[in-house]
């Protein structure tokens, strides 16, 4: 069953990135601004035919901060919402974005994120929260969990999981907006710093900073605003999903299991695609296990065998699923408020053939998926 | 008189805090229990739930060895965290102690075990809910 009915066709026609990294002499609101621009210059719009705007961020940097950043190019008057999902906030700022134009309430909308991600292990609870003495809270550890359950059930060896990591270096070495470019050896991945076992830190995505925005526009108003249909890249489906009962009654209050398959099921069937049609995907890859898990819950790879794509090099540039084509998060980085429509912005780049030493031969259908603490999973699939 | 991490997932049975329960909470029309505290059955939304005592025994379903701690930590580090799964179904996640890392297995048994824990700074003593090998 569909969560609506779309009632019209929505593209993405124009897509602007910030690079990922540390840029400490830049606030939030300037990030922003910089993601935001090119988006509106790559679609050829102006500021003021926006007229709804949704940035997705996290961590507290003052309130209204997108109307904060967005009063920079002139106070318009239009609503700006703030959205945070934790680390899919963009990209639930894009799925609201797009089904406010889908349902024919708006033509055009600007959906962007930032992110300034401070450093050390991520925690979802707040910090008087009991979690700080029972030590459950810890993001990495919890993807440590599933990676340790994960090889006992599977026999996955740990160099499946370093080879993700290694392939995620190697995308990124090809992409100047990337926060680690940095490639390194199988080994070299298994012998860095221990995070959490077995999860060492070349498996783990750096806290970073950046941003990342993108324009809609229905298909039925391209014309109006002048906009290069040539260029433009349809958004077959936009699913989002939060956590559903998986029979256990989890400790739910930090640990969230990341469950996909709904949103995944949704998605398909919404663009009436499967995961045969998928030329390149892009997953949350927050630690090398949710890269393969991920893959599985996207039905890409049966349960189980992600492991075995991985080191056979299907999930490379010129395998038959490349997945994270840009590095994901484990190279690119993650800031949480962008990632998502980071996503959206290397899918669109690759369907538009302009992705260089990254293409992806014959790239007609691009799928998304980010997820965030509170299993909430969002599904988009583009199509060109 | 010790005073336990959360009321609502630990309940302590004497003065001194080195006996106690988990809580967790019965669904009367479907029947799953959940950890902690609950309003509504996480499955099926009815308000008809029954507060119930958990198992003190659970198996290891997973465990990692936590070498860079979260903001706040008290403890040891490096410390295992341990996903335990009760024997009425819910998991808890919780540091599992005296248990030498070459040790740690998955679906080894282990058993409740209750520990006073000092803050990691400006705050009180609590106890915490841990787990120890049977």
């Amino acid at each position: 069953m569909t969560q609506f009915n779309p009632g019209r066709e929505v593209v993405v026609a124009g897509v602007g990135l910030h690079p990922f990294g540390r840029f400490p002499e830049k606030d939030l609101a300037t990030l922003a601004m910089e993601a935001v621009l090119p988006a509106l210059q790559d679609a050829g719009v102006g500021w003021k035919d926006i007229p709804v705007a949704y940035f997705g961020h996290v961590y507290y940097h003052g309130m209204s901060v997108g109307e904060t950043a967005l009063a920079n190019l002139g106070l318009t008057g239009i609503p700006i919402i703030n959205v945070e999902n934790a680390c899919s906030s963009g990209s639930t700022a894009f799925w609201q974005a797009y089904w406010g134009i889908a349902t024919g309430i708006y033509d055009m909308a600007l959906a962007f994120g930032a992110e300034k991600v401070p450093r050390g292990p991520v925690t979802v609870t707040p910090e008087e929260s009991p979690e700080r003495y029972i030590g459950g809270d810890h993001m990495m550890a919890g993807y440590a969990l599933r990676m340790r359950r994960y090889m006992e059930e599977t026999g996955a060896p740990a160099t499946a999981f370093a080879q993700a990591a290694v392939k995620a270096r190697q995308n990124a070495s090809l992409n100047p907006y990337a926060h680690r470019k940095q490639e390194y050896s199988l080994e070299e991945v298994l012998q860095s710093r221990l995070i959490a076992d077995p999860l060492t830190l070349y498996q783990c995505c750096p806290t970073s900073e950046g941003a990342a925005a993108a324009v809609l526009c229905a298909a039925d108003s391209l014309d109006r605003y002048g906009i290069n249909k040539e260029r433009t890249v349809r958004i077959a489906a936009a699913v989002l999903t939060s956590g559903s009962y998986n029979g256990k009654g989890s400790d739910h209050s930090a640990f969230s299991p990341y469950r996909t398959e709904p949103g995944a099921v949704k998605a398909y069937e919404m663009s009436g695609l499967g995961p045969e049609d998928v030329d390149l995907v892009q997953v949350h890859d927050a630690a090398t296990i949710g890269e393969l898990q991920q893959l599985e819950a996207l039905g890409l790879v049966p349960p189980g065998e992600a492991w075995k794509a991985t080191a056979e090099g299907r999930t490379a540039l010129t395998g038959d699923i490349p997945t994270n084509t840009d590095g994901g998060l484990l190279a690119m980085g993650h800031p949480f408020g962008a990632t998502g429509i980071r996503m959206i912005h290397e899918t669109v780049t690759q369907l538009r053939h302009e992705a260089g030493p990254r293409q992806v031969k014959n790239a007609k259908v691009g799928l998304a998926q980010c997820s965030g603490a509170g299993d909430v999973t969002t599904v988009h699939i583009l199509t060109k | 008189m010790a005073v336990s991490v959360d009321t609502r997932r630990l309940k302590l049975t004497n003065e001194e805090g080195t006996e106690g329960v988990l809580l967790g909470f019965c669904c009367q029309e479907c029947g799953i229990h959940v950890f902690g505290p609950a309003t509504f059955c996480q499955g099926c939304s009815s308000s008809n739930l029954a507060q119930v005592e958990l198992g003190k025994q659970g198996i290891l379903y997973s465990f990692t060895i936590v070498r860079i701690p979260p903001q706040g930590w008290p403890g040891d580090v490096p410390y295992v965290l341990g996903q335990i799964e009760l024997p009425e179904g819910p998991q808890v996640l919780a540091e599992v102690v005296d248990c030498p890392h070459e040790n740690l297995k998955i679906g080894m048994a282990v058993e409740l075990t209750l520990r006073l824990v000092e803050a990691a700074e400006g705050g009180s003593e609590r106890v915490v809910y841990k787990w120890r090998p049977v």
